[in-house]
């Protein structure tokens, strides 16, 4: 755990990445090259008929089959505008997307240009290289000042480290070799020490890389789920082709129906699923931007997708549910003894004691209203904490010995406990909780209580879980009776008590024998297999190089709690697309009741399908295509930032979203053709509009 | 005096036909699974002789394509020997009416016909087939296609049972079919019948003296083994007639009680399937979203169909529609059993007809054809159930995207393999439907067939492959469709909208036998709910209903604002 606690702000806001509208823009201008279309199946079939309508707008005559009686150039050149409107509102949605994602690579990119480094050569001498020569397990020395070239491990000194630019954590950090405090982040700076480092990765490996290729999406591949939607939408594409050209071929039957291709091309393009297929690319890309914001480094967009399907969670006791720090939470005084004293001698006891542990206890005996009255720091004597006597405590300028320790060690110390203080220790125990004796002159007064508490909030967070479905096992070292007095607390589903290193790993395979999936979080060399095996293995940045290595994500704030956020992403990521899949598809009800009549114009009678009154059919054609084409700007901001997303249960969340995405798509449809019908309706009858329109008309030649 | 059956004794007649059903589907469970049954001592040894004759090892377990192979290979077979029997049924036995050969392109049709169990009739039975070529040709296709159906509804169940890999042994399940489910059957539905009056006779024809208003010559009227046929008929979805007039002629279904058996007979199997599948996947629970969406959209159909069918709005307020509108119905019957009957035949994809469907309204020709269009609410013996799963596999999917969950269905995942062939299976039938139509108008075959373009006409000509794609069988009569374009279009449409969706359903079984079984977690979406039921009946009308709309919209919808 980061001494500071979670950090909100993300890269993006950190580096003030702005999203230039110049970038933006251009790039959904090159994103409309032929051959960036065919990758989206369904916006290339809207591409073809925008560049076949836009041939006839320009070149009737080259046309005659198509252009005969009844041919409204400026009709077909509406057209053409509104196709192409559709097509570039889809680029842009994909290059706002991906110019976040660039605005983030470009602002890491920053950090690490030009580094160059120490490389310590086989024979000890040290030669000055860019750190764009280093080669993973190259040795590279270390001072003051010194960017860090590459990831790595320390492997022979102390480093204070500032991740600044990384995390956007103020703190500065300690880095040290031996234990699980090894690893360098490429790109930090060394504030103090001098030490050895062991290049981690080769250049373009680093996470940091990662990152950068993952936001610019050059290796991004689609994730199954993107994939098979993608597949189902081109299929929905090629069967409206189908549909629509047998009704062309169909209506030839009917001497008494003639069908401008114009309408029936507006017909097929409203109905294609145009909404999700424009903003497919751009939902993808959003995500794996919306989890480089919440600073996590994910290894594929593929992970982002799993965590949303997440069975089990495995969390660490310490760290994760609770701060890590016990804390002082009540004085039993010994029979006979005021509780005034045993808080005084307490707080006296602890007086030296650094550990969290210790001012804690300080702070409770303070809040308790207790001052140290006659203690003079100065003239005290600090008995600390020995490996033998296992108590710590002051012996005062009066000769007073004030001593604190576990109950076993005290009573060593002063030779027996009172009945009634063994028992209030016991009960504290027996409710998950550590007791701590204090003395005075060998004599003890009682004990104080300390407790492991639970992070605020973290009761809540799992509740959440359990309502998206999601078991959340605790692993700790401690006992089974504190560990359960924890997992009360906390409500997580399950806990493992006294787990040993191995422990992680058998809960994850065992619960991938069950065929869950299953995400965990750690930060130990020891965490690593299991890390590695974990369908989400989310590493800790603090922890060691090989744990980053094995997980596929890596929280650079180091806050275990995060997981729980990417579960929400991955769920988001699914339900934007689902959504708006949904929301696509019941417009197509609408649409068709605003075209049919507009087709059947000759044909008395079918205005009983005209449930919207659209008298004019060429306004209608083009009020339905300005509709299709204009929700999609409207559905940029969903698509960016994803759909809104309340835990619930599966079936409360298909409810409730077959009503919004489903229902709303019906209604929206209905009442935003029908407004931008009226809307043309008027602009129509204007007469400064219809001179345009005749101008139009005039300029192209019709 | 013929009892007749109202309304409400037309619903007492469905919920008990319901609950025959699902006793049905609970013993088809048990004859898949290898359960023990009382039929054993005589089925038994019958399987092994069969077994035997055939080489085959019943307990091994095929893969998806060997059971594809065996079942594609069966069914061309049998089809080819049909095909060939009807061009030479002249100079065979049993012809004393001195039927002649069929052209190659009609027996082409009607061999695919009855063995894609659509029995789409291009020909007139009595005049056109012998005895001989009727009992042992069309009627062991009328055996043998219902068995397919069912053998591809029990493989695609076992791919979310099983994760070996492996869907079943298709001879097995074939033979099995046979001797507990169809040929049991089949005796005891044929002996109802017996019982109620339909002729059972290998007597083909008796000649009577000369009616008094007839202009003299004797009179001919056909016989034969009637009750079998019907019997096969109804139970096998198939609906050819026995005669041209199918259940409107008085021996195929002379009373209100036939039309009674016949309606339970229809209704078994495909009613049947939900219970057997939720039970063959070892989650009973599972049958309630299934039967419910068929039910949704089946009760939905029957109302519409009976106020539209029992009642004619364009008339003029003077006409007295008191007793209903009896136009094209069957006047031996009240409006309800006529239209149970011709609803239920028409939505379980069985085709015979004992109503005039031409001289029906037009929205109950819109509620015929959208049934056809789905093939799922019920569908026929084993496709439409198998066809209800293809929609679910693809409505989990949407639901699953919904949720924020990876699809899953009964503890398999939904990904791209099932997703693709379900996409295919769904997607092929308005491909199958709307291509031949187009075809049918461009090529100028339309004019010939209907004498003159009109809506109506349209609707015939879309009912026309509508129905053979969705291997029903009915058709609205009069259409000139004996013709070498219509024979060879309508086979090449009636094989593709069988086969092509059942090599994709077992594509899907195998891909899902091999995967391993998730339990269901907390988090999955749970399907037995009916926030579920009503998404994916919702996902049915609303898929069908776009894809169908704007033929919808030339044919009977221009009719209606044509005024009928």
């Amino acid at each position: 755990m980061a001494a500071g606690g979670p950090s909100t702000e993300g890269l993006a806001t950190r580096h003030a990445a702005q999203v230039s509208p110049v970038a933006a823009l251009r790039g959904s201008l090159s994103l409309l090259r032929p051959s960036e279309m065919v990758r989206n199946p369904v916006m290339f079939v809207v591409y073809v008929f925008t560049l076949f309508t836009a041939a006839i707008t320009i070149a009737p005559w080259a046309f005659p089959d198509l252009t005969g009686h009844g041919f409204s150039r400026s009709y077909y050149f509406g057209l053409t505008i509104i196709l192409f409107m559709t097509l570039w509102f889809a680029t842009l949605s994909q290059s706002i997307a991906e110019a976040q994602g660039h605005a983030q690579a470009e602002s890491l990119r920053e950090i690490r240009s030009g580094t160059r480094a120490r490389r310590v050569l086989p024979n000890g001498s040290l030669q000055w290289v860019a750190a764009s020569t280093l080669r993973k397990g190259d040795g590279v020395a270390l001072q003051a000042g010194d960017t860090v070239p590459l990831d790595g491990d320390v492997v022979g000194g102390v480093l204070e480290i500032d991740e600044a630019m990384m995390t956007g954590e103020s703190a500065s950090v300690v880095r040290e070799s031996g234990g699980d405090k090894t690893s360098l982040l490429g790109g930090s700076q060394v504030l103090r020490g001098k030490a050895m480092m062991r290049v981690a990765s080769d250049p373009g490996q680093s996470f940091l890389d990662r990152m950068i290729r993952l936001v610019e999406g050059a290796r991004r591949e689609k994730s199954p789920n993107e994939l098979a939607l993608t597949l189902v939408l081109s299929a929905f594409t090629v069967s409206l082709l189908v549909v629509i050209v047998t009704f062309q071929y169909t209506i030839s039957a009917n001497p008494n129906l003639v069908v401008d291709l114009g309408t029936l091309i507006a017909l097929l393009v409203c109905l294609m699923p145009t909404t999700i297929g424009g903003l497919l690319p751009a939902v993808g890309i959003a995500a794996v931007n919306r989890v480089a914001s919440a600073n996590v480094v994910a290894k594929s967009g593929r992970a982002v997708e799993a965590a949303g399907d997440l069975d089990v969670l495995i969390l660490d006791k310490t760290g994760t549910i609770t701060t890590g720090n016990r804390i002082a939470v009540e004085f039993h005084p010994a029979e006979g003894v005021d509780k005034t004293v045993l808080t005084q001698a307490a707080a006296i006891a602890s007086a030296f004691d650094d550990t969290p542990e210790g001012r804690s206890v300080l702070r409770l005996a303070v809040r308790r209203g207790v001052a140290r009255e006659g203690f003079r720091p100065s003239a005290a004597k600090v008995v600390p904490f020995s490996a033998e006597r296992r108590i710590s405590g002051v012996v005062l300028d009066d000769g007073r010995e004030l001593m604190k320790g576990a109950v076993r060690s005290i009573a060593g110390y002063v030779g027996s406990i009172p009945p009634e203080v063994e028992k209030a220790a016991e009960q504290a125990a027996s409710q998950g909780m550590t007791p701590l004796a204090i003395s005075a002159d060998k004599k003890v007064l009682g004990i104080v209580v300390l407790k492991d508490v639970v992070k605020p909030g973290i009761p809540d967070r799992l509740r959440e879980l359990r309502l998206m479905g999601i078991r959340t096992i605790m692993c700790t070292g401690d006992n089974r009776v504190t560990a359960r007095a924890i997992a009360k607390e906390s409500g997580v589903d399950e806990f493992v008590a006294e787990a040993k290193p191995e422990t992680k790993l058998e809960l994850v395979e065992r619960e991938k024998r069950a065929g869950r999936l299953v995400a965990m979080t750690g930060d130990g060399t020891n965490d690593a297999p299991a890390l590695a095996r974990a369908d989400v293995g989310l590493a800790m940045n603090s922890g060691t190089s090989a744990a980053k290595e094995a997980g596929n994500m890596v929280d650079l704030d180091s806050d275990p709690t995060k997981i729980i956020e990417i579960v929400s992403l991955g769920k988001q990521l699914l339900i934007t697309r689902g959504g708006l899949t949904t929301f696509s598809v019941t417009n197509d009800v609408a649409k068709y009741f605003a075209i049919l009549p507009a087709i059947f114009v000759g044909v008395t009678g079918i205005g009983m399908l005209n449930v919207l009154r659209l008298g004019n059919p060429h306004l209608a054609v083009l009020a339905t295509l300005l509709f299709n084409a204009t929700i999609i700007p409207l559905l940029i901001p969903i698509a960016l930032r994803g759909a809104r997303f309340r835990p619930r249960t599966a079936v409360e969340l298909l409810r409730s979203n077959i009503v919004v995405y489903g229902g709303g798509g019906f209604v929206t449809a209905f009442a935003g053709i029908e407004m931008i019908y009226l809307g043309l309706q008027i602009a129509n009858a204007n007469p400064w509009v219809a001179m345009f329109v005749s101008w139009v008309g005039h300029m192209l030649g019709s | 005096m013929i009892p007749t059956a109202t309304l409400p004794e037309i619903v007492l007649i469905f919920i008990v036909g319901l609950a025959l059903a699902a006793a049905l589907g609970r013993y088809m469970a048990n004859v898949y699974q290898g359960g023990f049954s009382r039929w054993d001592p005589i089925a038994i040894p019958i399987e092994r002789g069969l077994f035997a004759l055939m080489g085959v090892d019943p307990k091994r377990a095929m893969g998806w394509r060997e059971y594809l192979r065996g079942l594609l290979v069966t069914d061309a077979i049998a089809i080819g020997f049909v095909f060939l029997l009807l061009q030479d049924q002249h100079s065979l036995p049993w012809n004393s009416l001195n039927v002649p050969d069929m052209s190659w392109h009609l027996a082409f049709h009607t061999a695919s016909a009855f063995g894609t169990n659509t029995d789409y009739q291009h020909y007139a039975p009595e005049s056109q087939v012998s005895l001989f070529a009727s009992l042992f040709g069309l009627q062991t296709l009328m055996f043998l296609s219902p068995a397919t159906g069912l053998c591809t509804f029990v493989a695609f169940a076992r791919g979310f049972a099983r994760n070996d890999g492996k869907v079943g042994n298709y001879y097995s399940d074939l033979v099995r079919t046979f001797t507990r489910i169809l040929i049991p059957l089949t005796v005891l539905g044929a002996l109802a019948f017996i019982l109620l009056g339909v002729p059972q006779t290998l007597t083909q024809a008796v000649a009577i003296a000369p009616l008094p208003f007839a202009g003299g010559g004797s009179e001919i009227i056909p016989l034969g083994p009637v009750a079998g046929w019907d019997s096969i008929e109804f139970l096998g979805t198939n609906g050819g007639g026995y005669f041209a007039a199918n259940a409107a002629h008085p021996f195929q279904n002379p009373s209100a009680s036939t039309n009674l058996v016949a309606i339970l007979l229809m209704m078994a199997i495909p009613f049947g399937a939900p219970f057997a599948f939720a039970r063959i996947v070892r989650r009973p629970g599972e049958v309630w979203p299934l039967i419910g969406t068929v039910l949704i959209v089946f009760l939905i159909g029957f109302g519409l169909f009976l106020f539209a069918a029992g009642s004619n709005t364009y008339l003029p307020a003077s006409v007295d529609q008191g007793s209903g509108y009896f136009v094209g119905a069957e006047s031996r019957f009240t409006i309800s059993e006529s239209a149970l009957f011709q609803f239920t035949s028409v939505y379980s994809n069985t085709g015979a007809t004992s109503m005039s469907l031409a001289s029906l309204t037009p929205i109950a020709q819109t509620v015929l054809l959208f049934g056809m269009f789905l093939q799922a609410t019920p569908g026929g013996d084993g496709i439409g159930f198998s066809m209800l799963l293809i929609y679910v596999v693809l409505a989990v999917f949407m639901g699953g995207l919904m949720v924020g969950r990876s699809p899953e269905y009964l503890g398999k995942k939904i990904s791209m393999p099932q997703v693709k062939w379900a996409a295919a299976a769904l997607l092929s039938h308005p491909f199958a439907i709307l291509i031949p139509v187009a075809v049918t108008v461009v090529s100028g075959n339309v004019v010939p067939a209907l004498g003159g373009y009109s809506p109506h006409g349209f609707t015939i000509l879309l009912y026309e492959f509508t129905s053979e794609a969705a291997n029903n069988g009915s058709g609205m009569a009069p259409i000139h469709d004996g013709t070498e374009f219509f024979n060879v279009v309508g086979a090449l449409v009636m094989l593709a909208g069988r086969y092509f969706p059942i090599l994709a359903m077992l594509a899907i079984a195998g891909s899902l036998s091999q995967q391993d079984s998730r339990p269901p977690g907390p988090g999955t979406l749970k399907t037995r709910t009916a926030t579920f039921t009503v998404f994916l009946a919702l996902f049915l009308i609303i898929v069908a209903g776009l894809l169908f709309l704007p033929v919808l919209a030339l044919g009977p919808f221009s009719q209606i604002a044509a005024g009928g």
